[in-house]
């Protein structure tokens, strides 16, 4: 863990509402949304395609502004902090895992890993033993010197997770994270996700629409038409 | 070296050949017009440099002798060998003038001079021997090779016969290039006897040349004295003013030609791998991560090319010096290092071009 223990939820959203406002045409994406999740917690945002449940996710990662209502994340609101702040957010507390895996096709699964570390300015010798351990971890020695071309969709994802958890993350964010997978495969990347959930005691979002994800959620929020039902 | 950097490069190798390919070129080129310069300048002016005179008169219009026109009467040389502290008074006599091969007509800046007095003839002698009679010629090698002058044949020059005794270097202007013949021969071939462009004066040991210069302007009017290293500059300045503006807008153009191909590719790659920049800006990637990416890969290409173009700099010279010799080169480690400096430079400047474009890519394309 990074040692930034917060007390409180990890995240709160108070009456969030995105509007986007391409070509002049508002487009409401998230509509009143609050919710919160605590420490260890595994919510799943469950709507299908067209809810609003990524622009939800970009808005818990800071990665956009809220049209109105407010996000508070780490006991702190996102307003508050500076664009290298909400960067070096996300480069040490949060992870994200996308449902098309988001791999760099020119590097190596271990060279995929590594890279974040970087962000960290982590020492080489730090770098090569953190990722060697997560490879281990996540039971995929093998692909360390495959590039992802070379695996199969479920190892594609398997690797994007151990990026997505190499910097200790306290929050995993996860877009469809079984949408490319089949049934086998999601059910793994799923139990792979609520296992680093509690094993780690990160807060975990998943935005799907695969109703079998339910069982492994600590929580399910419905999304539809950028509202929580 | 950043592995994303380079495997980045290499995913499209023909691109990335043809960049390093036409960067190297430009090298080259800007490589090759110093060389170019730093031979002319030397060919111009070896001559002046390697005559060792203490002082050179000159009609008083005249700064120099790559252009400048001075006439000196016989009564003005003869004042001169006669100014006290004057050990050597030599004329020389300088006239264009045109050697004739068959069809082929070479104009040159014939030189003539007193080879018994020791100064105004050819500064080195690659072949040969100096002029003696007044049939007797040396050719600059330039010249002869461009012209197919072998030692000791002869050469029709304004139709008299005279017999190539020596070869000489250092004497080559680029533009035109020296012969050398007695000042008897030069001045028979005017037909205006006694008359000099200039004097090389050397001073009696001992003997301070600020005196003798004084003593020839003020007592011989129309007449100008300078030193060696004042004449010298003068020459080097004449040479500079009329090449140097040209050769610097050729390699300033190439330079120009060569960050636009780098700033180019660096931009296209960005553009390409946007949705890469985009999940690295989204893990939360520092911006100074992906300039430095941008940064080493604009680099990367700039050594690789540089490492081409002096691959390619030194047999490329060696051809045009074939088949073109009166292009006289000289490349010095200074010069290299110049040009690699200002290569780096100019990668730095063309990945700021391209870095400008990573600000336009935004977190959410990594989602779409």
């Amino acid at each position: 863990m990074n040692g930034f223990e917060t007390p409180g939820p990890v995240i709160r959203l108070e009456k969030v509402t995105k509007i986007f406002n391409d070509s002049g045409q508002p487009t409401t994406a998230v509509r009143e949304v609050s919710l919160e999740a605590r420490r260890g917690e595994m919510v799943l945002l469950l709507g299908p395609s067209g809810s609003g449940k990524t622009t939800l996710l970009t808005l818990i990662a800071g990665l956009t502004r809220p049209t109105s209502g407010s996000i508070s994340l780490f006991g702190k609101n996102v307003e508050e902090y500076s664009a290298t702040e909400l960067q070096s957010l996300r480069a040490e507390r949060i992870g994200f895992v996308f449902q098309t895996f988001l791999l760099i096709d020119s590097l190596t699964a271990t060279e995929n890993i590594e890279i974040v570390l970087r962000f960290n300015r982590k020492r080489r010798a730090g770098r090569a033993g953190k990722t060697r351990a997560l490879l281990g971890e996540l039971g995929i020695e093998h692909l360390a010197d495959r590039f992802p071309r070379a695996m199969s969709q479920g190892e594609k994802q398997r690797v994007a997770i151990a990026r997505a958890i190499a910097n200790d993350a306290e929050l995993l964010i996860a877009d469809e994270p079984t949408g490319s997978l089949e049934t086998r495969q999601a059910i793994d990347i799923i139990a792979l996700l609520h296992g680093q959930a509690e094993r780690r005691n990160t807060t975990v979002i998943v935005a799907s629409h695969d109703l079998r994800l339910k069982e492994f959620a600590d929580r399910t929020l419905r999304l539809q038409d950028g509202m929580i039902s | 070296m950043d592995m994303y950097a380079i495997r980045t490069l290499r995913s499209q190798p023909l691109r990335l050949i043809l960049t390093i390919g036409g960067i190297a070129l430009c090298i080259v080129l800007m490589l090759f017009l110093l060389a170019v310069y730093r031979g002319v300048a030397d060919g111009s002016v070896e001559y002046i440099r390697q005559n060792h005179a203490d002082l050179w008169v000159l009609q008083d219009n005249a700064t120099n002798i790559l252009r400048g026109s001075s006439l000196i009467s016989m009564d003005q040389i003869n004042a001169i060998a006669r100014t006290p502290g004057v050990r050597t008074a030599a004329p020389v006599l300088f006239l264009l003038s045109t050697i004739r091969n068959g069809d082929q007509v070479g104009t040159i800046f014939l030189t003539g001079f007193e080879p018994e007095k020791g100064l105004g003839g050819p500064p080195h002698l690659v072949w040969g021997r100096s002029p003696r009679a007044d049939d007797e010629i040396v050719l600059d090698r330039s010249f002869a090779l461009k012209f197919g002058f072998k030692a000791g044949e002869e050469v029709d020059l304004q139709g008299r016969r005279l017999k190539i005794v020596g070869i000489s270097r250092g004497t080559n202007a680029f533009v035109i290039q020296y012969a050398f013949v007695t000042l008897r021969f030069a001045r028979k071939l005017i037909g205006v006897p006694g008359l000099a462009t200039c004097v090389l004066v050397n001073a009696e040991p001992g003997f301070g040349i600020g005196p003798i210069r004084e003593e020839i302007c003020d007592v011989l009017a129309g007449l100008k004295a300078y030193d060696q290293e004042t004449f010298l500059a003068n020459n080097v300045h004449e040479m500079q003013s009329g090449l140097l503006p040209l050769l610097y807008t050729v390699a300033v153009i190439g330079a120009i030609v060569l960050t636009a191909i780098l700033s180019l590719l660096l931009s296209v790659n960005i553009l390409e791998r946007r949705k890469d920049f985009a999940i690295l800006k989204t893990l939360g990637s520092p911006m100074a991560f992906l300039w430095g990416m941008v940064i080493k890969q604009a680099v990367l290409i700039a050594s690789v090319s540089c490492a081409a173009a002096l691959i390619l700099f030194f047999p490329l010279v060696q051809v045009i010096e074939r088949i073109s010799p009166e292009v006289t080169t000289k490349s010095t480690v200074g010069q290299i290092g110049g040009v690699v400096a200002a290569v780096l430079l100019m990668s730095l400047a063309s990945s700021i071009v391209a870095i400008r474009r990573l600000r336009r890519i935004y977190f959410l394309e990594a989602f779409s």
